[in-house]
C-alpha cells in the first residue's frame, strides 16, 4: 500500500514537470495581440522569423481589455498589441509597461454578411428587419465593440436594433457570429472581414461615426529587457510589415509616428 | 360445489444459467400444496414462472378456467393481472410504508373486498401493535406475518409462498408455522407452498410435489407421495408417513397427547394441542423399528399392528424401505437388509412397527 | 451593490436552472428506467452517448450546437423549414444546450437510483396488482426518491455553473442569455474586479441556499428490508 501511495506522488509529480525544454529567453517571446489582429499578426511574425529563423514567436489572441488585466496580473508577455489606445495607456498608468505606446496602425469597422449584398447599405439601414440579428463585439470591454455602438447612436438605430443585437465576447467571435450565419449582419474589423474564411461583403461604417480605433503596442516590464521584443517592436513600425498590415485593411500612422 | 373446479395445471420449461426446469404437474383447487426438494431442484424458479416473473419460460399455465400463459398462442397475462398473493422469503415490504400501509398495498387495489375479514386478519397474525411502524423497526417473523397478511389482503385466487420460515429463527419459525396451520382450516385460497424442510411440509401440506433438478419426480397427495419406495435417493430423508388424527387424551402430569388415526393410537410429546383438535404427525422412516412381537418392556410409547405391503432398496446397500398398511394408513420402515432377512420377513407378514413418542415431537 | 443589469442576470440564471432541471428531470427518469429495466443490446450505446457530455469540453459543446443549429447547419434548416424562429442567442436555445450539457448529472444519479430500487419490491408490487404505471409512482419513485434529489441538486447545481456553453452560444444578450457567469467574466474583462467579486459572492451564496434548500427534501435512507 505504500509502495503504491509513493508512486502515485512520483507520477503526479512527473506530470507536473514543463514537457518543453525552456530556450534561450532572448530568443523567445509571447505576443498578446487584440483578436482583430488574427491573420495579420500571423503574417508579420512569419515574415519576421523568414529573416530571423532562431526566433520562436508565439501569439495569444484574445479581447484587448482581456489581455490588458492578464498582464496586470503577470502573465508572461513580452508585447502588447491592442486594438485601441486606451488600453496600453493604462497599462502605463498603472506602472505595468516597459514603454511607451506606439502606434501601429488605424482599424476600420466594417458591417459584413455572408447572405446579405451589404455593398450599397448605410448603418441606419440596419433598423431594418430583413437585417435579422446584428452581432458586435462586448462595447463594455471590446474596442471595435465600443466603435459599433456609437457609430449605432450616431446613426440614430440604436433603440430600434437593441432587441436584434448578439453580443461577441470579442471581435473574432463577433465575426464568427457572423461567418456562421447565425447572426445576419456582423459589425466587425475589416481586417477580418478580408481575412474571412467564409465568402461575403461588406461595406465601410464611416470613420466619422466613431473614436477612432488607433492601435497601439507597448512592450511589457518582462518585455522590456528583451532584445528580441524589441527587435520585433521595431520591425513592425518597417515598410514591410507596414505594407502587410495595409493589405488587411488598415490605415498606417505616419512615418515614424 | 359438485363439480371440482380445475386447480392449476403448469407445463412449463426455463433455462435460468445451470438449471434446466422442464415441469409437467396439476394442482387442486383447493388446499395446500407443498413443492418440494432438494436446493438447486428449481422450486423457486417453477414458482417465479408460475408467478409470470420469467418471461421467457415456454409452455402453459391455466389457473381454473383461466389461461394464464400459452406461448403457442402467445398468450402471458402480466403479473398483476394474475390474482395472486406472492410471500417470499426474505419478506420485501416496501420501505417506505408503514406496516398500515404495506396491508392495504394490495388491499386497495383489490377494491377493498368485504368478504375479506381484514381485521380478524391482523388480529389473528398479531399485527395490531404494529400497524403504525415503520418497517426497519420489526424483527424477522414480524416482517414475516405483515407479509403473509398482505399477500392475503390483495383478495388472491392463488396463494405462492416461496419458503417463507426459512430464514427465520426457531421461536419465529414455530410461531408462524402455528398460524398457518390455523389458516390452513380456514383457507379458501389454493395454496403452493415451496420449500425445502419436509416438517413443514408435513404439517402443512394436502398435496405434495417432489421436484429434483428440475424436473417432477412425483406429484399426488401428501400420504401416498411420501411413502413410495420407488423414489430417488436425493428425496430419501423426506420419507415417512404423514399420519392425520384427532388428539384424544391429554396427560397433563406426562405432558403426552394421545393421537387417535385409523390404524391405532399414538403418544407424542404435548406441544399447544387441546382436545379434540386435528393434529398431524410425521413419521420417519427411519425412525420405525419392526417387531415380530409386541414387546411391553421398552421406552418406546408406540407399537402399531401393520402389515407388510412391498419392500424396495433404500439408497444404501445396507437398507431397505419397507410400505407398511396400519388399518388403512401407509407408514413406512427403513431397517436393515440384515434385519430383514434375520426376521425372516415376507410381504403380507403381520408384523408391529415401534416408534418412540420423542422421535414424533418434531 | 447590485445594479439592474446584475440582478437581471441573477433572475435569469435561477430561471434558467429551474427550467433546465425540472425538464431534465422529466425526460430523465423514463430514459433512466429504460437503461435500467431493458436488455435491449442498445443499453450500453445510449449509456454511453449519455456521459459523452461529461468528458466533452462544454466549448467543444457550445461550438458544434452553434454550428448545427446554425442557418447552414442539419438541424437549423430543419427549424427553419418548419417555420420555427433559430435556436442560437435565445434562452430557449440556452435551455437545450444546458439540458445536453447537464444530461448525465441528472440521469446517472436517477439510473443508479432505479437499480438500487431492484427487482423485488416491482414483482412484489406486481402480485399485489400494480400495473406498470402504478409500480412506477407508488413503489419505484418513492424508493427512489433520495436519488431524485441528488439528480436535481446536481443537475440545477451544474447548469448555475455553466459558462463554457454559454460563452459560445449565448450571444451575451440582456435578459434573454446574459447568465451570471458571462457577468461576471465581463465584469472581469472589463476590470471591474469589484463587482465580479460581489456578484461571485452572490451566486455563491444563491447556489448554497438553493441546495441546502433541495437537500432538505431529501430523506435519510430508508431501512433496508
Amino acid at each position: 500500500m505504500k509502495r503504491f501511495l509513493i508512486s502515485c506522488l512520483l507520477a503526479c509529480a512527473a506530470l507536473l514537470q514543463p514537457w518543453s525544454k525552456a530556450s534561450a529567453e532572448d530568443q523567445h517571446i509571447t505576443i498578446a495581440a487584440a483578436a482583430d489582429l488574427h491573420d495579420a499578426m500571423d503574417k508579420l511574425i512569419a515574415s519576421y522569423r523568414r529573416n530571423h529563423p532562431g526566433a520562436t514567436l508565439e501569439v495569444v489572441y484574445g479581447a484587448s481589455g482581456m489581455l490588458l488585466n492578464q498582464i496586470e496580473q503577470g502573465a508572461p508577455f513580452e508585447l502588447f498589441f491592442s486594438a485601441d489606445s486606451s488600453y496600453p495607456q493604462q497599462l502605463v498608468a498603472h506602472g505595468k509597461a516597459g514603454g511607451t505606446p506606439v502606434p501601429y496602425a488605424m482599424g476600420h469597422l466594417v458591417m459584413w454578411s455572408a447572405s446579405i449584398d451589404m455593398s450599397q447599405v448605410k448603418v441606419a439601414d440596419l433598423s431594418q428587419q430583413r437585417f435579422g440579428r446584428i452581432a458586435i463585439a462586448n462595447p463594455q470591454h471590446a474596442p471595435y465593440g465600443k466603435r459599433a455602438e456609437q457609430a449605432l447612436h450616431a446613426a440614430g438605430v440604436w433603440d430600434a436594433v437593441q432587441a436584434r443585437l448578439v453580443y461577441g465576447e470579442n471581435i473574432a467571435q463577433t465575426a464568427q457570429f457572423a461567418q456562421s450565419g447565425n447572426a445576419t449582419v456582423g459589425l466587425i474589423a475589416e481586417s477580418l472581414a478580408k481575412a474571412s474564411p467564409v465568402k461575403g461583403s461588406y461595406a465601410l461604417v464611416p470613420a466619422t461615426m466613431h473614436e477612432p480605433l488607433k492601435q497601439s503596442f507597448v512592450l511589457t516590464q518582462r518585455g522590456a529587457g528583451n532584445a528580441l521584443a524589441k527587435d520585433f517592436a521595431s520591425y513592425v513600425q518597417s515598410p514591410p510589415a507596414r505594407a502587410i498590415l495595409a493589405g488587411y485593411g488598415f490605415s498606417l500612422p505616419g512615418a515614424g509616428h | 360445489m359438485t363439480e371440482a373446479t380445475p386447480g392449476l395445471a403448469v407445463k412449463l420449461s426455463l433455462r435460468r444459467g445451470a438449471l434446466a426446469l422442464d415441469v409437467d404437474m396439476a394442482l387442486p383447487a383447493r388446499g395446500i400444496t407443498a413443492l418440494f426438494g432438494p436446493s438447486g431442484a428449481g422450486k423457486t424458479a417453477c414458482l417465479r414462472t408460475i408467478a409470470g416473473f420469467e418471461r421467457d419460460s415456454v409452455g402453459s399455465v391455466t389457473f381454473g378456467h383461466a389461461i394464464w400463459q400459452d406461448t403457442a398462442r402467445r398468450i402471458f397475462v402480466p403479473t398483476h393481472r394474475r390474482r395472486l398473493g406472492h410471500v417470499f422469503q426474505e419478506a420485501s415490504l416496501f420501505a417506505h410504508l408503514s406496516v398500515a400501509g404495506n396491508l392495504d398495498y394490495g388491499y386497495r387495489r383489490a377494491g377493498r373486498p368485504e368478504h375479506l375479514d381484514r381485521e380478524g386478519l391482523i388480529e389473528r397474525f398479531g399485527l395490531r401493535p404494529l400497524l403504525e411502524r415503520r418497517v426497519g423497526a420489526l424483527s424477522g417473523g414480524e416482517r414475516q406475518r405483515v407479509s403473509m397478511v398482505r399477500a392475503l389482503l390483495s383478495d388472491p385466487a392463488l396463494l405462492l409462498f416461496d419458503e417463507p420460515l426459512s430464514a427465520l429463527d426457531a421461536a419465529a419459525r414455530t410461531d408462524l408455522l402455528g398460524c398457518l396451520e390455523s389458516l390452513h382450516g380456514t383457507l379458501e385460497t389454493p395454496m403452493i407452498y415451496v420449500s425445502h424442510n419436509i416438517d413443514e411440509v408435513a404439517r402443512l401440506a394436502d398435496h405434495i410435489v417432489l421436484l429434483e433438478a428440475g424436473h417432477v419426480v412425483a406429484q399426488g397427495d401428501l400420504q401416498s407421495t411420501l411413502t413410495r419406495v420407488d423414489l430417488p435417493p436425493a428425496l430419501g430423508e423426506a420419507l415417512g408417513a404423514v399420519i392425520e388424527g384427532e388428539a384424544v387424551g391429554l396427560d397433563a402430569h406426562d405432558q403426552l397427547v394421545e393421537l387417535a388415526f385409523p390404524g391405532g393410537r399414538l403418544w407424542l410429546p404435548h406441544r399447544q394441542e387441546t382436545l379434540g383438535q386435528k393434529v398431524r404427525c410425521r413419521v420417519a422412516a427411519r425412525d420405525v423399528v419392526l417387531l415380530r412381537q409386541p414387546e411391553a418392556a421398552t421406552s418406546a410409547l408406540n407399537q402399531i399392528r401393520c402389515r407388510i405391503v412391498a419392500m424396495a432398496d433404500a439408497d444404501h446397500a445396507s437398507q431397505c424401505l419397507v410400505r407398511l398398511d396400519a388399518g388403512g394408513s401407509a407408514l413406512l420402515a427403513r431397517i436393515t437388509r440384515r434385519s430383514w432377512h434375520h426376521l425372516s420377513l415376507s410381504p403380507g407378514d403381520e408384523v408391529w412397527a415401534q416408534v418412540k413418542a420423542v422421535a414424533l415431537g418434531a | 451593490m447590485f445594479s439592474a443589469q446584475d440582478l437581471q442576470a441573477l433572475w435569469l440564471t435561477l430561471r434558467l436552472a429551474s427550467v433546465v432541471t425540472l425538464l431534465l428531470l422529466l425526460l430523465g427518469c423514463p430514459l433512466a428506467w429504460w437503461l435500467t429495466h431493458t436488455s435491449s443490446r442498445w443499453r450500453r450505446p445510449v449509456a454511453a452517448l449519455v456521459a459523452l457530455p461529461l468528458v466533452l469540453p462544454p466549448t467543444v459543446l457550445g461550438f458544434y450546437l452553434l454550428m448545427l443549429w446554425g442557418p447552414e447547419g442539419a438541424v437549423g434548416r430543419l427549424i427553419a423549414a418548419a417555420g420555427l424562429s433559430a435556436l442560437p442567442f435565445t434562452f430557449r436555445g440556452l435551455v437545450v444546450a444546458s439540458m445536453l450539457y447537464s444530461l448525465p448529472f441528472v440521469v446517472q444519479p436517477l439510473h443508479n437510483a432505479f437499480e438500487a430500487v431492484g427487482e423485488r419490491p416491482l414483482e412484489l408490487a406486481s402480485s399485489l396488482g400494480a400495473g406498470p404505471w402504478d409500480r412506477f409512482f407508488t413503489v419505484a419513485l418513492p424508493l427512489a426518491w433520495p436519488g431524485v434529489i441528488t439528480a436535481a441538486v446536481l443537475g440545477f447545481a451544474h447548469t448555475v455553473g455553466e459558462f463554457g456553453v454559454v460563452l459560445m452560444i449565448g450571444g451575451n444578450i440582456p435578459g434573454q442569455t446574459r447568465v451570471l457567469s458571462m457577468r461576471i467574466y465581463d465584469h472581469v474583462q472589463a476590470g471591474e474586479y469589484h463587482q465580479a467579486n460581489v456578484l461571485s459572492l452572490c451566486l455563491l451564496v444563491v447556489s448554497f441556499a438553493a441546495l441546502l434548500a433541495m437537500t432538505l427534501l431529501r430523506p435519510r435512507r430508508y431501512a433496508r428490508d
